[in-house]
């Protein structure tokens, strides 16, 4: 059997499995050690092991439950409320502006936490139920909230990158730093969408009564001050990592350490936030360090097999495809498999097969890093499985039905393709700050 | 159900759940160890050992971590089907598949078991024999003999250079505990096809 044929055997193998419904890190794992066990005997068994001595000396995962635990924290014991008090103050006036409120609150909680499960459950049980409250079209709501949340896997720290970083060998920093301009300008994409939708349908977002903006200046000076928080915690982890004074690692670890000090101080760390983060923050972590361990087993088997180079020259040579032609259509089977995969299945499982695939080609790692970040929004967005749309599901009030959820992600969806094109067109949008700070 | 099975069930669930709730307060191990990194860094000379040690730590938070989450639910599944049947349906498959992560496991055992014995200084391809050896020789003879079955210890070359066999050993046990867990689940999606409830 040529190892083409083998390769994808073991690919559908695999899908198949996963559609039992079976642990997905159980589902991996057995396909990559039954294929080791078949291609190379006795010798392939300790492929499985080996995986997990290679995760545990991969140093940047550790940022992994440090920022699970963050965001739990941050979701958990709510010292985000203040932050949405603050914006519906100050944006309430304008049309729209509680929409546009909520977008910037979630690039602010988005530069606090590394996943998009935080500023999803901020969004949902403070912001939601208020923008409701004052007539705002429920579909654009959930859909304005959605997307902003994410912006956490793409502004940093983001812990998508450092997943990507792990598989393609990457530097985090550079990584990091390359996201951060998408990010705004895909936060700032999905302002002007709000505004120019409020201009031309005004009532889907009203601007609030004259009576609720009866607020005395020195009030709005003093909520200003809940701004601090997220400028707080963010110049606690990136100044001495900017600065090389500590490692990426150790930040995340200050970054935690930080936010837990300001829900103690601020008296929201109660027995059962406690309780409930640290459970989560275990649960959580497990989930991804198994599916991890599975994942790199699997990898490693199909870099045993030279898989890679296979599928490039049955792109390349017998299709005749040029590289951006590849990459278009990298891309586009991307989005559909998010369509109906499981999100976090979905990273670990097509990173390993598609990075290499964009090395062979010849792109920038650190530029597919940021347009992979984009795709894996989108997918995280698109139903019928979402892992955004589920947590909507679960955390928003029950007259937003799924249907309406489904329906809010159109135009943020169309929004992210435009924000994917344009990072896809122009390298600059991502590559500029990392080249611009590391001196390239 | 027999006796014996619940009784297994109540043990091995009861177990994890107290390692696993034992482990979770792991984040904040690694939290101060990071801490105290960054802070001999800054301050004072960089520790050598704060590095591998966080990494140990993290392997054995999600390790021995991982049967405990698997109680809670917490490993994903694709749901594309799974999510449309009925809870009858799901043990059914389930009971099946779960075959697929017991092999997996068993794989991982076998692996952890040969490299642990490595670690421990036994470089030949009978880890199992040498395990036997080992106990044999502590139980007849003491530590002292125990010592000559031992051979070269493997330690980690960076330096610090710690031993590896604590954490070799500690993800063993994290895999057995992991098995023992899977067949508990199957075992209540025995019970669930049966109609009894868990």
């Amino acid at each position: 059997m040529s190892y083409e044929m083998i390769a994808i055997l073991m690919f559908s193998t695999m899908m198949l499995m996963l559609m039992t419904g079976q642990r997905v890190f159980g589902a991996i794992g057995f396909v990559g050690v039954l294929a080791a066990v078949f291609l190379w005997g006795t010798g392939g068994s300790d492929i499985g092991f080996s995986a997990a001595m290679k995760l545990m000396k991969w140093y940047p995962l550790l940022t992994l439950p440090m920022f699970i635990f963050m965001g739990y924290v941050l979701s958990e014991s709510k010292i985000a409320d203040d932050l949405y008090k603050m914006f519906h103050v100050w944006m309430g006036p304008v049309r729209g502006g509680l929409a546009i409120g909520t977008i910037l609150l979630m690039v602010l909680i988005s530069a606090m936490n590394g996943l998009s499960v935080a500023g999803m459950a901020i969004g949902a049980t403070i912001a939601l139920p208020e923008l409701l409250k004052r007539g705002y079209d429920k579909r654009m709501v959930t859909g304005v909230i959605q997307a902003g949340s994410s912006l956490g896997i793409l502004v940093p720290p983001s812990v998508v990158l450092v997943l990507y970083a792990m598989i393609a060998r990457q530097p985090v920093g550079q990584l990091w730093l390359a996201g951060v301009f998408p990010g705004l300008m895909m936060a700032a994409m999905f302002i002007l969408y709000v505004v120019i939708r409020c201009r031309i349908q005004p009532e889907l977002g009203p601007a609030l009564p004259e009576a609720d903006r009866d607020i005395s200046r020195e009030e709005k000076m003093k909520l200003l001050r809940a701004g601090l928080l997220p400028i707080v915690i963010f110049a606690t982890m990136m100044v001495p990592f900017v600065n090389g004074w500590t490692s990426l690692v150790e930040s995340s670890a200050i970054g935690a350490i930080t936010a837990f000090v300001a829900a103690v101080v601020k008296g929201r760390m109660t027995r059962e936030v406690f309780e409930n983060s640290v459970r989560s923050t275990l649960g959580i972590s497990c989930m991804f360090m198994w599916i991890i361990l599975a994942a790199l087993g699997f990898g490693a088997v199909f870099d045993g097999l030279g898989a890679v180079k296979a599928i490039d020259d049955l792109f390349t040579e017998q299709l005749g495809l040029d590289p951006w032609m590849i990459l278009i259509l990298m891309q586009l089977s991307f989005i559909l498999m998010g369509t109906f995969l499981d999100d976090t299945a979905m990273l670990v499982i097509v990173a390993p097969l598609y990075v290499p695939l964009v090395k062979v080609l010849g792109f920038d790692l650190i530029w597919y890093g940021v347009l992979y970040t984009i795709t894996t929004q989108i997918a995280y967005m698109t139903p019928p499985f979402g892992y955004n749309l589920f947590l909507m599901r679960a955390m928003a009030p029950s007259e937003v039905t799924l249907k309406d959820i489904y329906r809010s992600i159109v135009p943020f969806v169309a929004v992210m393709i435009l924000a994917l094109t344009l990072v896809m067109i122009f390298p600059q949008i991502a590559l500029w700050l990392p080249n611009y700070v590391y001196g390239k | 159900m027999p006796v014996i099975l619940k009784l297994y069930i109540r043990l091995v669930d009861g177990f994890n759940r107290r390692v696993g709730r034992f482990v979770m307060y792991g984040i904040f191990v690694m939290m101060a160890i990071l801490l105290w990194s960054s802070f001999s860094k800054t301050f004072m000379t960089p520790s050598m050992w704060t590095l591998e040690m966080a990494q140990f730590a993290m392997v054995t938070y999600y390790i021995l971590g991982g049967p405990y989450s698997v109680q809670m639910g917490s490993n994903v599944r694709m749901d594309l089907f799974y999510g449309e049947w009925t809870l009858r349906q799901r043990a059914m498959v389930d009971a099946m598949t779960v075959f697929f992560l017991i092999f997996y496991l068993a794989i991982l055992i076998h692996g952890a078991v040969g490299s642990s014995a490595y670690a421990l200084g036994h470089f030949g391809v009978e880890p199992y024999s040498f395990y036997r050896d080992l106990v044999w020789a502590f139980l007849t003879g003491g530590k002292e003999a125990a010592n000559e079955v031992l051979g070269y210890i493997e330690r980690s070359p960076t330096a610090w250079r710690p031993v590896l066999w604590p954490i070799k050993l500690i993800m063993l046990l994290g895999f057995i505990l992991m098995l023992l867990q899977a067949v508990s689940e199957l075992l209540k999606d025995i019970a669930r096809i049966r109609g009894v409830d868990y």
